[in-house]
């Protein structure tokens, strides 16, 4: 069966309307770089697509201390923004030019790991991720939007509109570890922010991408460091708690037994670079 | 809905086309228009054997659907030469063996013409960095990092 219609809204009201009317009939897509690979190879094919290219929801702004980032923003625009380094390092984990260039901040959150690695960056920033329905909006932690491998808490109607994230206001860092140098799916990616006092962390966020069936945050290993003095002892319990509350999964690209042992390596790696 | 006429330049030259819902831009350059030196390689935005450039920027034809490019501007490989004659990039990757089997090869010339039009002269990470998303099995990569080298200090030395 082909695609019998591709609609191409010019207003994020206009897409949300589509979607109310066609419902989950219609496959909506922003960059193309998931959707298509699967329709090229018949392994999908939608009967209705929308895309979302022409909603107009590529842009950043800065107020109050936030970055606002709308979900078809290119990951290329945000490797060019340089308010917040650690996500120019995260957008740059994904895929090669090409694939940046079309790819977007919102399409990457649907990546099924280990893929999606920009999102590592977004948890580690606590970012708070904005779904827009035809009758209203709401706002949501990242953290909180993914339940499952591939699933999430968006619900029928609902598109994912924008990001908003905080300036951090700690040391951040990112380390993403494949099996080539770039344009390559992770064994594991480690992004991490230290708000410090001092040698005393008052705040730590720690998350991992290619670690379990979503990008998710390590809430045990923050735990440990939450309060703690940054020494080499504290670094390595919360790698060794941050391994075990991981929960990879073996693939084409690495096999849980390393990606588990490689959760440990960067995990310490991505608090020495943070600390340091 | 049926097809739909879609407007863009193509290669300086405005065109309409016809085309049925999500074609992509590949197919509608290989099968409808001939223009087949932009290649079909793994249809999964993998290989970079189908790269073109929308508005100046590289992007995978294999997932961009015609659509998407209404009221563009898109550059294949066959727009790069001017007048009937070789392209400078053209001649060193010819020059230096940055050719074997060539398939490769019009996705790479895409992603260096857009590499040297946003830096004329890159540092040897900057043109890696610019080609990882661009497969070649024949060369190792070496004679094309090196033909864009050399195209850099021509282009910036007529």
């Amino acid at each position: 069966m082909s695609t019998s219609a591709y609609f191409l809204p010019g207003s994020l009201e206009k897409a949300t309307s589509l979607l109310a009317e066609h419902g989950p009939t219609l496959l909506v897509m922003a960059g193309g770089t998931i959707a298509m690979p699967l329709i090229n190879e018949g392994i999908s094919s939608p009967e209705k697509v929308m895309g979302l290219r022409r909603t107009g929801m590529n842009y950043i702004s800065r107020s109050d201390g936030h970055l606002t980032i709308g979900a078809t923003t290119t990951l290329t625009q945000m490797i060019h923004q340089d308010e917040i380094p650690v996500l120019q390092e995260a957008a740059r984990a994904v895929g090669g030019w090409a694939i940046r260039n079309m790819g977007t901040v919102g399409g990457n959150l649907f990546a099924p790991p280990p893929a999606g690695d920009f999102a590592a960056g977004l948890l580690a920033l606590d970012a708070q991720v904005k779904l827009v329905h035809r009758k209203g909006e709401r706002w949501l932690p990242l953290s909180e939007f993914y339940s499952g491998f591939m699933v999430t808490a968006l619900q029928s109607g609902e598109l994912v509109a924008e990001l908003r994230v905080q300036l951090p206001k700690g040391k951040t860092s990112f380390i993403k570890f494949g099996r080539k140098h770039s344009n390559t799916p992770a064994v594991v990616t480690v992004a991490a922010q230290l708000v410090m006092d001092n040698k005393r962390i008052l705040e730590a966020r720690l998350a991992l991408n290619a670690a379990g069936p979503y990008p998710m945050r390590m809430k045990k290993a923050e735990q440990i460091l939450k309060g703690s003095t940054l020494d080499a002892a504290v670094i390595g319990e919360a790698a060794q708690v941050a391994m075990d509350e991981s929960e990879p999964f073996t693939d084409g690209i690495a096999s849980e037994w390393y990606r588990r042992k490689m959760v440990q390596v960067f995990v310490r790696r991505a608090l020495e670079k943070a600390g340091g | 809905m049926g097809s739909k006429i879609v407007n863009f330049t193509l290669n300086g030259r405005e065109i309409d086309v016809m085309v049925k819902p999500l074609t992509t831009l590949q197919k509608l350059l290989r099968e409808q228009l001939s223009y087949t030196a932009t290649k079909e390689g793994c249809k999964q935005g993998g290989c970079g054997s189908c790269t073109v450039l929308v508005n100046g920027e590289p992007m995978m034809s294999c997932l961009l659907p015609v659509e998407d490019v209404e009221g563009q501007t898109v550059m294949t490989l066959e727009g790069l030469g001017v007048n009937g004659s070789l392209h400078t990039l053209q001649e060193v990757f010819f020059e230096n063996y940055a050719v074997q089997c060539g398939y490769c090869t019009p996705g790479m010339l895409m992603v260096s013409n857009a590499l040297l039009n946003h830096n004329p002269s890159p540092k040897r990470d900057e043109i890696v960095e610019a080609l990882t998303g661009n497969f070649c099995r024949c060369t190792g990569y070496e004679p094309i990092i090196q033909a864009i080298q050399i195209a850099a200090q021509r282009l910036s030395n007529p």
